[in-house]
């Protein structure tokens, strides 16, 4: 008897894994099922291209609409799975039905993080994840109307770059001394702060929103150190948290996200996990990562599709993803948490760099500003794990490719 | 009828080399791979990066912006984001000059 395989989370991941299996040769039923109402697309034009209004939704999409019955895919778009039922193999789904399955896959994703702030139920008060948030938002969008964009991740950063390229006045609010200071620490952010000083978004740092003001809908934020910011609308960019409720009562475990190990298998047998929803067990980094970015949804929703046909292939790629602020290409590879240096080569003042995080020698990631193929040549160095002497980093007549080799050799 | 225009001397580029041109206009990438001029518009169809800043890996152009993959003998993608492939041209050397037909 053939098998039925299931994905919740009709995303990139999940769209992606669906067409592997078929890519695979596997005849039986493949059931896709996703809580909006669209096909499966990608989500990095959201805050860029398509918020601008530079790419149709059609261009975003992961496989033409018409690829699913072609390939005979069930879908249920617009539908949510509420439940699963790992004794029984059966996902629950809003409305009633009940979709049996052989093997599993979660493909969620994340959902925008809750937050309290008083006045957060007016009108005009936004946050981004899907094409439909994306439509609210774009709607608000016309030169010379004032946005408060909450936050400065790369949710925040990206929307406030549009907005400004949009022609709407922007000022940001973060809680730290600049953009993006988390992941990418002080010195690189400082880069990024100016960026975006120079294309006149304005910025106020170590400071938090007290309230949404206005009657019906906003009018002004007000923040814990007394401002008053008035605005027409606003973005909040707080960050997600990944989708697992309905796999409460599976035993699968769940911390950040859903535990799997290299093979993208979770605990439960038959039930597998990829993209932003998976805390994944990453080989070359000896620990479990959670990644919230397009190459890892695109590429790990396939790999945990052939796992699923038993080809035993555990998942090794390094993380890398970039963010497009204005006429700036920035791209990140490699996965870091703390380090002790931060190795630039080339010039943060032009603008033109790559700053590689090390610890104890070895490079965990790098972060490049327009200076792409540097990025690429490093992840090699990032795979390798082994020290680098700094200078040699910085030595732009040293191509990066001969460092890899010689690490790789060693 | 466009014809050939001469973009400069074939021996240049080095194996395993890019260069970008203007040919009447439009900026026409070359990749040198085993002895063969390949040539293809320099212009990502993605976002619109220079592919020649990008790298070259045998047969394959990587784009340095977001990484999609293009195969220089015939323009196909290989690897999103992007989605369009890149037009090719005909590549040749005349004495020591590299022509493209653009």
């Amino acid at each position: 008897m053939s098998e039925t395989l299931v994905i919740v989370g009709a995303s990139l991941a999940g769209g992606g894994a669906a067409a592997t299996l078929r890519q695979e040769g596997f005849d039986g039923r493949v059931v896709l099922i996703g809580a909006e109402q669209q096909p499966p697309y990608e989500r990095p034009p959201l805050s860029k291209e398509y918020l601008r209004g530079e790419f149709p939704f059609e261009r975003v999409l992961v496989q033409p609409s018409d690829f699913y019955d072609e390939n005979g895919i069930e879908t249920r778009f617009g539908v949510r799975a509420t439940r699963v039922d790992a004794a029984e193999k059966v996902v629950e789904l809003d409305g009633g039905e009940r979709v049996a399955y052989d093997k599993l896959l979660v493909a969620t994703g994340g959902r925008n993080r809750r937050f309290r702030i008083p006045g957060m139920d007016l009108e005009g008060i936004y946050s981004l994840r899907t094409v439909a948030d994306s439509d609210r938002i774009r709607a608000e969008i016309s030169p010379g109307r004032r946005a408060v964009v909450v936050g400065m991740g790369f949710i925040g950063s990206e929307v406030a770059a549009s907005l400004r390229q949009s022609g709407v006045d922007v000022v940001v609010v973060d809680r730290n001394e600049v953009p993006l200071r988390r992941v990418l620490g002080e010195e690189v952010g400082r880069v990024i702060e100016g960026i975006h000083r120079d294309h006149g978004t304005s910025m106020i740092f170590e400071d938090t929103v007290a309230a949404f003001e206005g009657v019906g809908r906003v009018e002004r934020v007000t923040t814990a150190r007394g401002r008053r910011i008035e605005c027409d609308f606003v973005v909040v960019g707080l960050g997600v948290e990944p989708v697992t409720d309905f796999l409460a009562d599976t035993g699968a475990e769940i911390d950040n996200g859903v535990l799997v190990d290299e093979y993208l298998r979770t605990g439960v047998e038959g039930i597998y996990a990829a993209g932003d929803v998976a805390n994944h067990y990453h080989p070359v980094f000896g620990r479990r990562i959670r990644v919230e970015h397009w190459q890892n949804a695109l590429k790990q929703g396939p790999a945990a599709a052939r796992n699923m046909l038993e080809r035993g292939e555990p998942y090794v790629e390094i993380p890398w993803f970039w963010s497009d602020q204005y006429e700036h290409n920035l791209q990140y590879a490699g996965f870091h948490t703390e380090w002790d240096e931060l190795v630039v080569r080339g010039s943060m003042e032009e603008r033109n760099f790559v700053a590689f995080y090390r610890k104890d020698r070895r490079v965990l990631a790098a972060v490049a500003v327009n200076r792409g193929r540097d990025l690429r040549r490093s992840i090699p160095l990032i795979k390798a794990r082994e020290p680098i002497d700094a200078a040699r980093l910085c030595d732009l007549n040293i191509d990066l490719r001969e460092l890899a080799s010689v690490a790789g050799a060693r | 009828m466009a014809g050939f225009v001469a973009v400069g001397r074939a021996g240049d580029l080095e194996e395993g080399g890019m260069r970008a041109f203007d040919v009447r206009g439009v900026r026409i990438a070359v990749a040198y791979v085993n002895g063969t001029f390949h040539a293809f518009d320099d212009t990502c169809t993605h976002m619109g990066c220079s592919l020649a800043e990008g790298d070259l890996e045998e047969t394959t152009v990587i784009c340095p912006c977001h990484g999609s993959e293009f195969d220089v003998r015939n323009g196909a993608v290989l690897q999103g984001p992007a989605r369009e492939p890149v037009e090719t041209y005909e590549a040749r050397v005349e004495g020591d000059n590299l022509e493209i037909k653009g």
